[in-house]
């Protein structure tokens, strides 16, 4: 059985999958249903490679990002554990990899925003070839909650509203007091010299 | 080995489905903005979505100009403002127009992006479609509106012409219709 290869290309990004077809699942001999290597080529950055686990990571880390990132929430993905991470550095994005082989350090490649987005059609292209048809195990894009969303707001923008709000009704209510008690304290004086008027008769 | 070029344009009616998609007053102001943010970028890019239309078989909701028009005059901070919400069908195709138009101006949005560009024309691109979006958001916006004045507001355009950028690239290729759906259904903060 051939080996098929599969290459996504995008500007500064290359990324080249290797397998086979799963015979078993009926798959035609252009398929690739069992990845047995990838490549992953970034312009002026070290060469990644890997099993499919170490791809679906990446996946699994890198699409979420770019979801959150196209509704300008820059939230970290991944952790210290994580075989993959990404997150926000300055102007730049820092890919973490790290490798399951005890005692080799992490590796971190910094990419700017467009390598960003050729990364995430690279992966893209792969998610949706219907050459691979492989089930990722990636959740699908779905609206934020709205505590995502609101740290994206400045806090001045934030607190603007509720001050101004807040503001306005403590200067209505105290204005309203103020009046009601001078109508009553005013009530009480003509009752008290209606009073008077009424003893002097 | 096979080379996958990126995924050309064709036709795409058949995304629009039976999943409701009601956009927001937000929504509908960024969308009718990532256009304005299109057209910046490409001079040519009214008579480009009609062509594009064409190519993505959907006349069947922008027949001409002026019904594409009608539909983002739903931006409620437009000078000729529709009331009324945007019908999930209509919001539908025009995502996946935007996203194609994103698509075709994937090489101008990557070299805006890019740090690698040399950093002085690169600053001229910026300050060029900074221009030319404020030209447009004066011609077409209500410059009374406070929204239309904050977009115009020289401290914070380069912000939101980044931003826009960003999201544009981020729409377009294979996965963008799907990212850039979510990303307009999201709450208003």
């Amino acid at each position: 059985m051939l080996k098929n290869t599969f290459l996504y290309d995008q500007n500064s990004v290359r990324l080249l999958v290797e397998g086979l077809p799963d015979t078993s699942l009926g798959q035609s001999e252009d398929a690739v249903g069992i990845i047995s290597s990838w490549k992953l080529e970034l312009i002026g950055k070290a060469d990644l490679e890997g099993k499919r686990e170490h791809l679906e990571a990446m996946m699994i880390q890198v699409l979420p990002y770019a979801r959150y990132l196209i509704s300008g929430v820059k939230r970290p993905f991944g952790d210290q554990q994580s075989t993959v991470s990404i997150s926000s550095e300055g102007n730049q994005h820092k890919l973490t990899l790290r490798s399951s082989r005890p005692g080799v350090e992490p590796m971190a490649v910094f990419i700017d925003d467009a390598e960003l987005t050729d990364l995430v059609r690279c992966l893209d292209q792969l998610r949706y070839d219907s050459r691979v048809p492989i089930s990722w195990n990636l959740t699908s894009d779905n609206p934020l909650k709205r505590n995502e969303i609101v740290n994206r707001v400045p806090i001045a923008q934030r607190i603007f509203a509720p001050l101004i709000g807040g503001t306005t009704f403590f200067l209505v209510a105290s204005i309203a007091t103020f009046f009601s008690l001078q109508t009553t304290v005013e009530f009480k004086d003509n009752d008290t010299n209606s009073g008077k008027t009424h003893l002097n008769n | 080995m096979e080379n996958l070029a990126s995924s050309s344009i064709e036709n795409k009616s058949d995304i629009i489905c039976a999943k409701q998609i009601i956009l927001g007053r937000r929504a509908l102001e960024r969308l009718d903005l990532l256009f304005l943010a299109v057209e910046s970028l490409d001079f040519n890019g009214s008579e480009a979505m009609l062509i594009t239309c064409e190519k993505l078989g959907l006349q069947n909701y922008f027949p001409n100009r002026v019904e594409l028009w009608k539909r983002r005059c739903h931006n409620p901070l437009r000078r000729t403002t529709r009331r009324g919400q945007l019908s999930s069908t209509d919001s539908q195709a025009l995502i996946v127009l935007l996203c194609s138009m994103a698509e075709r101006i994937y090489p101008l949005l990557r070299q805006l992006l890019s740090s690698r560009e040399p950093e002085n024309i690169n600053s001229q691109r910026w300050q060029l479609l900074e221009q030319r979006l404020g030209e447009l958001i004066n011609e077409r916006m209500n410059p009374r509106r406070g929204g239309v004045q904050r977009l115009l507001n020289p401290a914070i355009k380069q912000i939101i012409c980044k931003d826009l950028v960003l999201s544009l690239a981020l729409a377009s290729g294979p996965g963008g219709v799907e990212r850039m759906c979510a990303s307009l259904l999201d709450p208003t903060p």
